[in-house]
């Protein structure tokens, strides 16, 4: 009866490499008068992190800036600011907030923050993921993707890519970290950044804001067109592909192989998103997976056009198209379209 | 100032969720509203909202909503005194039922009026039902979805209660002929009439709320049945197949150890419960908890709570002025313009605004939306104090102040 999403605050994580700019990016979008009624929960007031100028009354633990913006450190685990952010908007005890931004910190693996959405039922229940937003640094990012782990986890989660530097970095280095990045995560869409500067459209409303099924809301959910189906690259380890099938099948056949895959491979299955026709239903089954974790599924109104295929893209570590095509075959009893 | 705001800066901001200002008439000065709404659809497609007002000067009010982000008011009549107030009615096609209480025992008008508003810019008065007497303060509540029956809320000339606080009980009024409305029947609480052979009920401990009917529901579905909330008598049902005589079925008391005022009994119809509310009448948190009960009532005779509908905590709202606690819902009336549901309430609760809740699963009910206004201007508590809602068949809600802030129309995005 009611919509499974519409209500919910929506969640930006901005993520990004160390020294990649994210607090550029969150002081330049804490000025723009159209991020009032936003909470932005940042690791620390840092020297440099607001402009004083900026802020209009401040404790310990929260700032509330001219442009109708909380600013709030991450107090212990996120699990609990959000609560207390939530709780605190209930009781009118601060602004009537409208999205929360999270700035992880630079070493940060976004794992574990999205997963926090899905599985404590409160936050489940009043909060939804929108989108996770990696910032890359022109200069530093091919070497930080080839000697650690964090940046390479960082770019395979995001659904958005925001490159900064490469004014310094110089045109060449930033095209071929670009196509690193690119590789690493085809759907997301990249951008460059300079100073923090970039459209706020460009990292909000990403995720499913209803379930009315609007071809153009579920496009954009699901990332850029893989023509392809599978990408290698570079760091062979991560891998993006996607599968298609015409025929409906049993939410049975989904779940179970969905089980057995993340039982053996949850923490190599970085994220998986889809939808699916689940034999017997009206419309798609929205999936969306961060490693071992599910966020419960969630059903369209309608299905956005006229193709009624299940689509899933899975970007993975170490796990090849084949292994999962193959056990939808064995386990879901589904074979891939032709 | 802190990024914490105090009681008066609370008290001062709008606060919502999920649901959104559409517009918003402080009535013409009078924004003060009883607990009487209903939407009348005319003959010409106009949707028209009347509203009683909480006290006098004015009567009724009626507001064209047929353009819900422009709404006018096209209709506000007075009262003929300072000691009778509307507080309550209802429209059936192009007749409307008002409700009048005075504020002595005695005085007039007491009773009720019956209008014709085919014209809603000129309501014709078509009579007047008297329930005036020595006892009576005349009627609180109308209730009238058949066009046949009013049930309502009323003391009468012949009516002697055994104590003060307990004079009005139930009545069912014959309004088939609209100029001439007869008493069909009636029932009050056993105890509470002189001569009755039960002994009166036991006075509350601390806030003596009365005996007496406030909202009294009857609904197509089940004729043979009225559900009655009995201030501090609690919930009751009534087998009214015999208008004549009715007779209780069930009685819930859950007062004391609650703080009596039993207000709203509505039945869930497809699930066998019952959304039960109490009202909030003292300011400042005297009197809380003031809630709304989630009631399994699938064995009749025997009512057992489930859940109550989860608010804010009493410390974040005591401090802002007025009342808080539950008080009207909306209350699935049939018609062409009311919303009906047995999963989604939508209820008010003074300075905490209008909030509605899911309440699929009934034993964890869940607020999925709210709006609490701002203080309106010349508000006497200081705070907003919603008093009552109507949720039409498009799902927007059109709720208002007690006192001064008028209507609000909220569009839900759930």
């Amino acid at each position: 009866m009611l919509d499974a999403l519409s209500g919910k605050f929506p969640v930006s994580v901005i993520t990004g490499f160390l020294g990649s700019g994210k607090t550029t990016l969150i002081n330049k979008l804490l000025k723009r008068p159209d991020m009032n009624r936003v909470a932005v929960i940042v690791n620390e007031f840092g020297e440099q992190a607001i402009d004083n100028d900026l802020v209009e009354v401040s404790s310990e633990q929260m700032m509330l800036l001219n442009n109708g913006c909380l600013c709030c450190v991450l107090r212990g685990d996120l699990q609990e600011t959000l609560r207390d952010l939530f709780v605190k908007r209930r009781n009118g005890d601060i602004i009537d907030f409208t999205r929360v931004v999270i700035e992880t910190t630079g070493l940060a693996d976004p794992a574990p923050v999205m997963q926090t959405l899905m599985t404590d039922d409160m936050l489940l229940a009043n909060y939804r993921l929108d989108c996770v937003v990696t910032l890359a640094d022109a200069v530093n990012g091919i070497e930080q993707l080839d000697t650690m782990q964090e940046p390479v986890k960082q770019a395979a989660l995001a659904d958005r890519i925001v490159i900064t530097k490469s004014d310094i970095a110089g045109e060449e280095t930033t095209a071929k970290l670009e196509a690193r990045l690119r590789a690493l995560n085809p759907q997301a869409p990249i951008k460059r950044a300079l100073n923090g500067e970039i459209e706020l459209e460009f990292l909000i409303n990403v995720g499913l804001r209803n379930v009315k099924g609007k071809l153009e809301d579920i496009e954009r959910w699901m990332g850029e067109p893989d023509e392809h189906g599978e990408h290698h690259r570079h760091d062979e380890k991560v891998k993006s592909f996607s599968l298609r099938f015409t025929e409906p099948m049993t939410w049975n056949s989904f779940s179970q192989t969905m089980e057995v895959l993340s039982t053996l491979r949850g923490s190599d299955m970085l994220r998986v998103k889809g939808l699916i026709n689940v034999t017997d239903h009206k419309g798609p089954m929205v999936i969306q997976g961060v490693q071992h974790l599910f966020h419960p599924p969630v059903e369209l109104n309608e299905w956005p056009s006229d193709d009624h295929s299940t689509r899933i893209v899975f970007i993975t570590r170490n796990i090849p198209r084949e292994t999962v095509a193959n056990l939808f075959a064995a386990i879901g009893a589904v074979t891939e379209t032709a | 100032m802190k990024p914490t705001m105090s009681p008066q800066g609370q008290a001062a901001q709008t606060i919502s969720r999920n649901m959104k200002l559409i517009s918003h008439n402080e009535l013409a000065g009078f924004g003060g509203i009883g607990e009487g709404i209903n939407m009348q659809v005319t003959k010409d497609g106009r949707r028209i909202l009347w509203l009683a007002h909480e006290s006098a000067p004015k009567n009724f009010t009626a507001v064209d909503v047929s353009d819900v982000k422009n709404p006018k008011v096209i209709c506000q009549t007075d009262l003929p005194h300072e000691r009778v107030r509307s507080n309550s009615l209802d429209v059936v096609g192009d007749i409307m039922v008002v409700a009048y209480q005075t504020k002595a025992v005695g005085d007039k008008p007491a009773g009720m009026d019956i209008f014709d508003i085919s014209t809603p810019e000129k309501p014709k008065l078509i009579s007047h039902f008297d329930a005036s007497g020595p006892n009576s303060r005349g009627a609180h509540c109308v209730w009238f979805v058949d066009g046949e029956y009013v049930h309502l809320t009323s003391g009468s000339g012949d009516f002697e209660p055994t104590h003060p606080n307990d004079f009005q009980f139930y009545r069912i009024i014959d309004v088939r002929n609209p100029s001439k409305p007869v008493e069909a029947g009636r029932w009050h609480y056993p105890g509470t009439h002189k001569g009755d052979k039960d002994a009166p009920p036991p006075r509350h401990p601390k806030f003596d709320g009365g005996y007496r009917p406030h909202n009294i529901l009857v609904y197509p579905e089940r004729p043979d049945r009225a559900y009655v909330a009995y201030l501090d008598g609690g919930a009751l049902i009534l087998d009214i197949s015999d208008k004549a005589n009715p007779k209780m079925i069930t009685n819930w008391r859950y007062s004391p150890p609650y703080n009596g005022f039993c207000h709203t009994v509505m039945p869930l119809m497809s699930r066998d419960m019952l959304l039960v509310t109490d009202e909030c009448t003292k300011d400042d948190g005297l009197d809380w908890p003031k809630l709304g009960w989630v009631v399994n009532a699938s064995a009749e005779k025997n009512l057992v709570p489930m859940s109550t509908l989860p608010l804010p905590p009493l410390e974040s709202f005591v401090k802002r002025g007025g009342r808080y606690g539950a008080h009207n819902i909306h209350e699935n009336l049939p018609g062409p313009a009311s919303f009906r549901s047995d999963n989604l309430i939508v209820g008010t609760f003074f300075n905490g605004g209008v909030r509605a809740f899911d309440i699929s699963n009934a034993y964890q009910p869940q607020e999925v939306a709210y709006y609490v206004p701002g203080a309106p201007k010349l508000s006497p508590k200081g705070s907003i104090q919603i008093n009552d809602v109507w949720v039409d068949e498009n799902r927007l809600i059109y709720t208002v102040d007690r006192f001064a802030g008028g209507l609000y129309i909220l569009e839900m995005d759930i």
